[in-house]
């Protein structure tokens, strides 16, 4: 059984990590999913031990006489579906951010408007840019990500 | 005796909030309160130490050994004074001189509400730093002063250069503050206490003394700025003129040599701190007098004086005896008010004539004169000529050395020559000579002479009625010294060999001004030598080394997504990897044993890993929500064979929200875009292939070892099992969310109720649109209407049953409000927008799961105002729990009814937010408008 259920964890995991190399960002969102699925499962089968549920009254043989599974894992497994579930809705949340931002959901082609964007930047002699201190020119890929949104709408 | 210790420390606190406050109302009201509060501070002062002094003593941390100990003793009061009054005497200065000087710069006058805040923070920090008898409190005030001395070098802050020199100033003391931070806590773990007049009665000589007093004395050294941490003091000239005047001569400086004063019972008993503090002082001489003989700029050779005249302090120390220990002391006295005189000078000559090099100006005494002859006096305290108070400085120093040997006495004897060499460069070169060729005098006003004047005044008054300062060094000595340090101030008509060596020093001088062309080239030369290779130039590079560092670190990091990734997950991946090598093999790994009633779970394990699989083969995107829904409710059978009936409730509805969300997602990213991702062949399919296999092996290896090797013995777990009839609870996994780890659920919630603040954010018209509900647009159909209408309420019931039964029954506060969540999009989904099906509005959902989060974070801090630990509920365990009817009443339940309402919220919110931007979408493209795109 514990082969099993570390082959079924690897398996799942495995599958979130090939969803993570996809170009499409809906996809990686899923398999970030399936990865944080993959954790609540090794949590669960991390329990010391396996019965019924525990709650009392509970059986004769108790937690050492592995009459009722481990409770702390499960609190913990809680903890983390909620966590997983929120970041999930995070990122879905992004996900449309990006798609208004850059009309697309590729990450190949989000990285070349970004390798353009920032060509053109280059490429632009500002000779008011070149006589701010050097602060404010850190504060630079902000703007860039402001006039991006713009070039996105374009 | 308590009040005389806590006016001074109050009256010195409550400056800089009561000058902001002033100035908040009226800009020019913020220098008149800051200078009275600083004189009476001043006044107060005095009065304590007349008074007798005194001691406040109260527990701050017991827990920790942390005391709130001030005392107003010979030393505090010294310091004190000196940063009041000469405070007193800059903030009077700085009432003419910020407004000039603002206006000089084009910025508004209400920017000098800021420069009388830091000014009189640092005063009031510099008071406390004074009074500190414990060494916690002391480096509280230390790291203030550091914040304070920040705002006020960097305070042109449109200045590249001051923005530099601020920071490199604020790292040089704030670095070495850490050594004074860790030599305490060493000095804690050995002695058990933070008190230093305890902690002087309880060291011995040996390496831990001289560990953690090096540690110390470097953190007074550096804020001294002794060599080789002195470069930051000449780019802290940046500051405006009252600053330097301030910081750089009576308080930031003085700080350095206050701490060294403060610990000097306990460095004292270490005869290599004593030699060390010793080497310091006479580099810092050398290195500060050398340089300064070289400096064009006014502030500059004052700077350099600084670093000089404090390695006199420092070395003072390091000689010892009665007369270091005093004689330090009245240095600082004398030094404090010559140098703040001198630096006011450099401001008002600079004022006066637009210029601040000694090569632009010259016969400045006929335009001049007063400020000419208050600057000849502090002038002359400084060079120690008789009469002055400085007279008595150099005589002290000189008995120090003497006592010490003949190779010192020579080393003081040409140290003091080099002061009177500087020094006469500086005013010579400003007041004397011709005025041809230099540049042009108006008149200052007379604000900024007074100040000069009356400090240039009370250095000779001092050098005639010497009793005052005598006293006073000789009650601060003694605090140092821990025995009386008798100075006798006064002069005799005889050859004593100080007197002698005070001619031998003015003889040196003289011969040093007049033989300028001979040694210049060798002065200049070591100047630099010092830009290319000094210490300086190694925290150039060691900064900038950071900054790329850091620079390329971030570079690696935010390049892309997979970079970013990769970064993570290699390193992970190598660690992981050399521990499974590391690990033996034999025995690490079990099959396990596979029981018969285990069957249901190993297939259902099967279905989890084979839905997984499928999403990697899925293209269509409804097709992958549904595939990897199905991962998840496998999932969710599977703990429930594994006997997590919470769990398995929790991760259903989890599974059904996010298939919801993903379809929302889904219809507001338009259907061409998603088909021409499904349809786009995999980028190198192999290598992704290979990496997730690479993955999931090491997931396997990592997984299978951790769960054949089960902790032997007792568990925390058992702990909570039996505990759990006690809380009055019945299901143990909510008795330990709710409970037990409650401070976990807090995290967590306070997690969750930030992503539902996220989300709205970044769609972030839902959240502000308060939209019409328009006509119902439902495409439900009648039976599923009715059925959405029968359910409703059932399912409410349902909820809050599992919300209030959660204590005895699986189920706990997240299902609750996911369920509750469900059944109202339920409604919206059947029933549409009517007035019937609306949801909640975003705002209205964020409100109620910040209500929800409120009250749960309520219910974990209550205890703490009836005396208890955080998260304690109540009634408490084993007493008898008040039921209503059936229904125990115990606060957990009211925490879970937090997390109900805040689970509730975020998921309506959610929902809501992403169903309002759909709506937007389709009223701006209309319901078809996304192929037109």
């Amino acid at each position: 059984m514990i082969l099993l259920a570390a082959l079924a964890v690897a398996v799942v995991f495995a599958a979130g990590t090939f969803l993570l190399l996809q170009r499409d960002l809906t996809r990686v969102v899923v398999g970030v999913i399936l990865i944080s699925n993959s954790a609540v499962l090794f949590i669960i089968a991390a329990g010391l031990v396996r019965g019924e549920a525990p709650i009392y009254p509970l059986p004769e043989e108790g937690l050492t006489g592995a009459g009722i599974s481990d409770p702390l894992v499960q609190a913990m497994a809680l903890t983390a579906l909620i966590i997983g579930f929120s970041i999930a809705a995070l990122l879905l949340a992004i996900i449309y951010r990006v798609y208004v931002t850059h009309r697309t959901v590729d990450l190949e082609e989000i990285s070349a408007i970004e390798m353009r964007y920032a060509e053109a930047l280059e490429a632009e002699e500002d000779p008011e840019e070149e006589e701010l201190p050097a602060e404010e020119q850190d504060a630079e890929p902000e703007d860039a990500a402001e006039t991006q949104e713009g070039a996105g709408e374009r | 005796m308590t009040l005389t210790v806590l006016l001074p420390l109050a009256l010195a606190l409550l400056a800089a909030p009561a000058a902001l406050l002033a100035g908040t109302l009226r800009t020019a009201y913020a220098a008149p309160v800051g200078t009275v509060f600083a004189a009476l501070a001043a006044l107060a002062t005095l009065w304590g130490y007349l008074s007798g002094g005194g001691i406040v003593d109260i527990a701050w941390t017991p827990t920790w050994g942390l005391r709130f100990a001030v005392e107003l003793d010979g030393l505090a009061t010294l310091y004190a004074l000196l940063a009041t009054g000469i405070g007193f005497a800059v903030l009077v200065y700085s009432s003419r001189y910020v407004p000039l000087h603002l206006d000089h710069e084009a910025r508004p006058a209400s920017d000098a509400v800021r420069f009388y805040f830091f000014v009189l923070l640092f005063m009031g920090s510099m008071v406390g730093l004074a009074m500190a008898q414990d060494l916690i409190l002391l480096f509280v005030f230390w790291d203030l002063t550091a914040i304070a001395s920040y705002y006020l070098i960097g305070y042109d802050g449109h200045k590249e250069g001051s923005r530099a020199s601020a920071l490199m100033a604020l790292l040089i003391t704030g670095i070495t503050a850490v050594l004074l931070l860790i030599g305490a806590l060493f000095l804690y773990a050995a002695h058990g206490t933070f008190s230093i007049p305890e902690l002087a009665g309880l060291v011995e000589p040996g390496p831990l003394l001289t560990g953690c007093g090096l540690l110390i004395a470097v953190a007074g050294l550096a804020k001294s700025a002794q060599a080789p941490f002195h470069f930051w003091l000449p780019r802290a000239m940046a500051a405006p003129t009252p600053v330097s005047a301030y910081l750089h001569s009576a308080a930031m400086v003085a700080a350095g040599v206050l701490l060294i004063g403060r610990v000097y019972p306990l460095l004292q008993q270490s005869e290599v701190l004593l030699d060390i503090l010793l080497v310091f002082g006479v580099a810092s001489m050398a290195v500060g007098g050398v340089l300064a003989l070289t400096r064009n700029v006014l502030k500059q050779l004052l700077a350099y004086s600084t670093i000089a005249q404090y390695g006199f302090v420092v070395a003072m120390y390091g000689l010892g005896g009665p007369y270091g220990a005093g004689g330090a002391a009245f240095y600082v006295i004398t030094h404090a008010l010559a140098k703040s005189a001198l630096f006011l000078t450099a401001g008002a000559v600079t004022e006066a004539t637009g210029e601040d090099r000694l090569s632009k100006l010259g016969g400045l005494r006929k335009p001049l004169p007063l400020l000419a002859v208050a600057s000849g006096a502090a002038a002359a305290t400084l060079t120690s000529l008789p009469l002055t108070l400085g007279f008595f400085a150099d005589e002290f120093f000189f008995a120090a050395a003497l006592e010490r040997g003949p190779l010192f006495a020579a080393f003081a004897v040409a140290f003091a020559a080099t002061t009177l060499a500087y020094t006469w460069r500086f005013w010579s070169g400003v007041f004397l000579g011709g005025a041809d060729g230099k540049a042009e005098a108006h008149s200052v006003p007379a604000l900024l002479v007074a100040p000069v004047a009356a400090l240039g005044g009370i250095a000779l008054l001092g050098g005639i009625f010497t009793g005052p300062f005598e006293s006073l060094a000789e009650a601060a000595g003694e605090v140092s010294f821990q025995a009386p340090t008798p100075l006798g101030a006064s002069y005799r008509l005889e050859v004593l060999p100080e007197y002698l060596m005070a001619l031998g020093a003015y003889a040196l001088g003289v011969g040093l001004i007049l033989s300028r062309p001979v040694w210049s080239w060798a002065a200049l030369g070591f100047s630099r030598l010092g830009a290319l290779a000094g210490p300086e130039r190694l925290y150039v590079l060691t900064v900038h080394g950071l900054n790329v560092l850091s620079g390329s670190l971030h570079q690696l990091e935010i390049r892309n997504l997979r970079g970013r990734v990769t970064s993570v997950l290699l390193p992970t991946a190598v660690i992981v990897g050399a521990a499974v090598l590391a690990t033996p093999a034999t025995g690490a790994y079990q099959v396990g044993e596979l029981r018969a009633e285990e069957v249901p779970l190993m297939m259902v394990l099967v279905g989890v890993a084979a839905a997984s699989l499928a999403t990697a083969f899925t293209r269509r995107h409804v097709t992958l929500a549904l595939v990897f829904s199905s991962a998840g409710f496998a999932l969710a059978v599977a703990y429930a064979f594994y006997g997590a009936p919470d769990v398995t409730l929790v991760a259903v509805l989890v599974e059904v929200v996010l298939a919801l969300l993903y379809f929302a997602t889904m219809k507001l990213i338009p259907y061409r875009t998603l088909r021409r991702q499904a349809a786009q062949p995999l980028l190198r399919p192999n290598r992704k292939i290979f990496v997730s296999a690479v993955a999931g092996i090491f997931a396997f290896v990592v997984v299978w070892g951790a769960l054949s090797q089960p902790p032997a013995g007792q568990t925390v777990a058992e702990e909570y099992v039996r505990l759990t009839p006690e809380v009055h609870a019945e299901d143990v996994v909510t008795a330990i969310l709710a409970d037990f780890r409650g401070l976990d659920t807090l995290g967590e919630i306070t997690v969750v109720a930030v992503v539902l603040l996220g989300v709205s954010t970044l769609l972030g018209r839902g959240i502000t649109a308060a939209k019409a509900p328009s006509s119902a647009d439902s495409v439900a159909g009648v039976a599923t209407r009715a059925v959405a209408r029968l359910l409703y309420l059932p399912t409410l019931i349902v909820a809050v049953a599992i919300l209030v039964k959660g204590y005895t029954q699986t189920g706990d506060g997240f299902s609750a409000g996911v369920v509750a969540a469900l059944g109202l999009m339920l409604r919206r989904l059947a029933l549409g927008r009517g007035k019937t099906g609306g949801l909640p509005s975003a705002r209205g959902a964020a409100t109620i799961a910040f209500a929800g989060l409120l009250l749960a974070l309520s219910v974990a801090a209550a205890p703490l105002f009836l005396g208890d630990a955080v998260l304690t509920h109540y009634p408490s365990p084993g007493s008898e729990p008040i039921y209503l009817g059936t229904l125990e009443l115990i606060t957990a339940v009211l925490f879970d009814v937090g997390i109900f309402f805040l689970v509730l919220g975020f998921s309506i919110g959610v929902v809501s937010v992403f169903a309002h931007t759909i709506a937007d979408e389709e009223e701006y493209a209309g319901p078809q408008g996304y192929r037109k795109r």
